[in-house]
This record gives structure tokens, sequence and C-alpha cells, in this order.
């Protein structure tokens, strides 16, 4: 048996694959629902191309040889014997699986940079706003500024506006920067009929777009919108005003690497100093018997997830894998290299900041507090400045706010972020926050 | 989603969809803010929406530190602001 960690596109991929060679699968996954973030199916509005996740969806409910097992969060992980075992809460009660050979694809969440105002209620993530709107059939505002950077800025924005909101767009950065992966695009003439229909939906719904332009300040309603240099420095501060009841701002993603990190599986930093996993041709992780698949390797899109996914479900069984899923795969990686070079996030933002502006959400530190615990107290790195301020220190230990603290710690003492501070970040020891007592008897409460 | 779920949040009753986030149905119905911050006293809502940054946290039923972006509601569920 099988464990694919994940109900996404990378994870369904593999389910799918593996099962197509007789082998059984089991998919655990924390969603009631199949499909992960990207793909969530509650109302009509659907994205480019979404149709294509009833195929996999299919063969997640029908084919006998794959069990689903939802609303299961993994927290920790072991190795047992020959395999491997993944501890997990499901309604509150603690629950263990073995399986000998495992893939993970645990996806990425929303990459967020701070701003002053970014705490108040109506700030949220893109994908927030789309989880909200497709898995729960809520809009999330009247009018709402999208802004940050990259092309999941559209499928969110024009969903939101198909939806009844008055919606704006503000991307940092230029177009004209695909100019750079002449070759990335003439790989993946795909993505010409997506730009196209994004493009028209952008122009039927009356979308504004702006490029250049970030929010840099969000009160009382009202978005402050500053021109951006592309490492996001501010240019021309406060050229306009929005009216806005939610601000949905996203800057890429960040992968979620917590569990492989447990397992032993080694990481690497990718070009844009992500915290990815290594893993061979036939995504294979350095840890035996584990595959890695999707988001979680680099980012990428689910184009790229549902191949790497493919690739490491016929590994998984032993099976060959055909030279044009590796092409697809490498074109597909091709075009994640050009969407890091399209939508970079310099450490100009940290301009935008006031003394008083929260970075850590869970333990309201403010940007003083750290500056501080440098200048002040001597911290040179975000592991000692944590150990002062406590940034990083809550309930979400650190995946919003670790990458922007060492960021920030770096910005003060003018150095740039060590290999190993950017990995250590990046890992916890636990997966989810569990409560003693669910560990001591198996109940949660 | 037409089955139509009822509970609590700090006493007063709301109603929502089935299949719906804790959050989501209360921000259909207007309410923006689930708690106040331990420090500041801020309000806070939703943040990821994915159960990554516990910004959305509430008490549900008498366990606190649940994500309210999670959990679906249920009929009688009674939600309460952490504080």
């Amino acid at each position: 048996m099988i464990i694919v960690v994940g109900a996404g596109p990378a994870g369904l991929a593999a389910a799918k694959s593996a099962a197509g060679k007789g082998c059984q699968v089991t998919v655990i996954d924390s969603q009631p629902r199949g499909g992960g973030q990207y793909w969530r199916h509650l109302t009509e509005v659907s994205g480019y191309k979404s149709d294509r996740s009833a195929e996999y969806l299919n063969e997640l409910h029908q084919n006998k040889l794959i069990t689903h097992i939802t609303g299961a969060q993994v927290w920790s992980a072991e190795k047992l014997g020959d395999g491997y075992q993944l501890n997990y809460l499901q309604a509150g009660v603690e629950k263990k699986i073995c399986a000998q050979k495992i893939i993970l694809t645990t996806g990425a969440y929303d990459r967020t940079l701070p701003f002053p105002g970014w705490t108040t209620s109506g700030v949220m993530t893109p994908g927030g706003a789309q989880s909200l709107l497709k898995g729960h059939g809520v809009v999330a505002g009247k009018a709402i500024v999208v802004s940050g950077t990259g092309p999941f800025l559209l499928p969110v924005a024009t969903a939101l506006a198909k939806s009844g909101a008055h919606v704006e767009i503000i991307e940092a950065q230029s177009p004209l920067r695909w100019a750079l992966s002449p070759l990335a695009l003439l790989l993946n003439p795909g993505k010409f009929p997506e730009l196209i229909h994004y493009a028209s939906a952008i122009v039927r719904l009356k979308i504004r777009v702006s490029f250049g332009s970030a929010v840099t300040e969000y009160h009382s309603g009202v978005a402050q919108v500053s021109k951006v240099r592309s490492n996001l420095s501010i240019r021309k501060k406060s050229v306009r005003n929005i009216n806005a009841d939610v601000v949905a701002t996203g800057w890429g993603f960040l992968p979620d690497v917590t569990l492989g990190g447990i397992l032993g599986c080694a990481q690497t930093l990718d070009r844009d100093e992500t915290v990815v996993f290594e893993v061979d041709k036939e995504q294979r992780a350095s840890a035996k018997n584990i595959w890695i698949a999707g988001e979680a390797t680099g980012i990428g899109g689910a184009d790229l997830a549902l191949a790497e996914g493919a690739i490491a479900g016929l590994s998984a069984t032993g099976s060959r894998i055909p030279a044009g899923m590796r092409w697809k795969r490498f074109t597909k990686r091709l075009f994640a290299k050009a969407l890091q070079r399209s939508y970079p996030v310099g450490g100009g933002w940290q301009e935008w900041l006031r003394d008083e502006t929260v970075i850590c959400r869970c333990e309201e530190v403010s940007c003083q507090e750290i500056v501080e615990s440098v200048q002040e107290l001597g911290a040179e790195d975000a592991r000692t400045s944590k150990l002062f301020t406590r940034a990083g220190m809550g309930l979400c230990q650190g995946r919003v706010c670790s990458r922007n603290v060492s960021d920030l710690v770096a910005g003060t003492t003018k150095c740039s972020v060590s290999r190993n501070e950017r990995l250590a970040a990046s890992n916890r020891p636990i997966a989810a926050p569990i409560s003693l007592g669910v560990l001591g008897d198996g109940i949660a409460g | 989603m037409s089955n139509e779920i009822s509970f609590h949040f700090n006493g007063a009753k709301f109603t929502g969809a089935a299949g719906q986030s804790v959050a989501a149905a209360l921000i259909a119905n207007g309410e923006r803010e689930l708690r106040r911050t331990r420090f500041g006293e801020e309000p806070r809502s939703i943040f990821c929406g994915i159960g990554i940054c516990f910004d959305c946290v509430v008490t549900i039923n008498g366990v606190a530190n649940q994500r309210a972006c999670l959990i679906e509601i249920s009929n009688d569920m009674n939600v309460e602001s952490t504080l």
C-alpha cells in the first residue's frame, strides 16, 4: 500500500497513476473534500480549465483501489521498521496509519508581506478570498482590491468580480518581464489561451488593472496604492486611494515542507530562496521510499503538480516513466522558472513599514521590536531575534512571518540571510499544534 | 447548499448553509470580527483562510483555539471569541 499525503492536483495525479498500475493507495487530506486548495467546486464559479479536475476526482471517488481519508491533519510522522507511520488528528481523535511507501504532496500557502494596516479585518490572502468563495459560497466583500504579484491574482480577481464584487487588480511587476523568458513561453503554447481567457474576463468584468504598484497601507476602508520598483521599494508614495472593504494580498506561495522535513528528506533553496525538497528524476526524496511531488519541490502551479504527481505515482509502483511525461515536466519546470523571473519578491517592502507595524501576527511583535532586538540587543539572525521578541513563536509556528523576520533582521544588519537560516526557519518538530490531552488520551477536549 | 444550519456566536443566533465553515458563515452574516488579540486587543478576522495562520481561532463548544476557517458549522454549535 502507498500513502499519498494531500489531495490536491499532485496527490490526485499520483493516486491515479499508482492505482492505474494495480496498487492500493490511501489518500489522506486535511479537507472535507478532495481537490486541494486549487480545485474547489462548491460553486458554479470556476477557473480556466478547472473542469479537468473531474477526471481526477472521479478516480478518487470511484476507483476501488483508492481510499480517501478526509478531515485528517497529519501532525507528525516517524520511521517504523521498513516503512513509515503517520500520526493524524481526525475530528479531535488521534489516529495512526502505516505504509512502506509515502508520496508527499503537501502543497503550498500564500506568501504575505506586512504593511501598515495588514492586521485589520478585511485584509486577507487571495487564497483566503478564493477559499471563501469557492469552498463556502461567500463573497469576501463588496469592493475588493486584489494586490501583490503573480498569475494567481487573475483567477481570484475574475472569480470575485463574476460573483458581483467590484474588483481592482494591483500587480507589482510589469508584464514586460515575460520578455526575459522567451523559451519558456515558446515551449508552453497552452498558456496563451489561458492568458486570453483571463484578459478577456478582465475586460468583460471591467476590472481595472495597475502594474508596478502595490497596496502599501490600509486604514478605515481605504487602500493606499504606491508606485513600486521591481524590488518593491517605493518609487512614489501614495499615488492613489481606493475605497475597499477587502484587500486580498499575496506574493506568490510558500511550500509546506514540514512533514518531509520531519522524515529527514533533504531540502534545498530554490532560486527565490524558498525552501523546497531535493528530488531525483523520478521524484524520489533523499529518504528511502518517499516521493515528493507538486509545490513542495518548487512552486510551479497545477500543470507541473499534475506532471510530477503522475511520475511519482508510477515510480512508487516500480513502473517505467514514459518519455512524454518527462518532457511535459521539463516544459512546466521551465515555465515555473519563468514565473519566478517574472514575479520576483524583493526586500523593498521593508520601506512600507512603520515602527508600530505588526510583523508577527500571532504574538503581535512590531517592526520596532525586531529592529531593536538587532540594534540594541545584538541579534544577528531571526532565531536570536525570536528569542528576544517571540516573533514566530505563536500558533502558526512562524509559517506566516518567519521569512519576513529573517529578511527584516538581515535588512537591519545589512547582511543577507544564510542558507542555514532559511532551511531552519521552514522546519518544525511537529506539523500542527496538538494538545497534550489528545496526545495522552487520543481524544481532544 | 440547501440545508440551513443554526448556531450561536458570542450568544447571538446565526444561520448558515450546510458545509460552510464557521468563519465563512459569520462573514456571510456580516460578522467580520472573530476575536480580539491578547495584547493589543485588536479585532481579527480570517487571514489565510486555509488553516495555516491561526488568526481566526475561536472557542467551539468549549474547546479553545479552533480554526474557524476549517471547522464546519453544525446545528446548535456554540462559538465564542477566544479572549
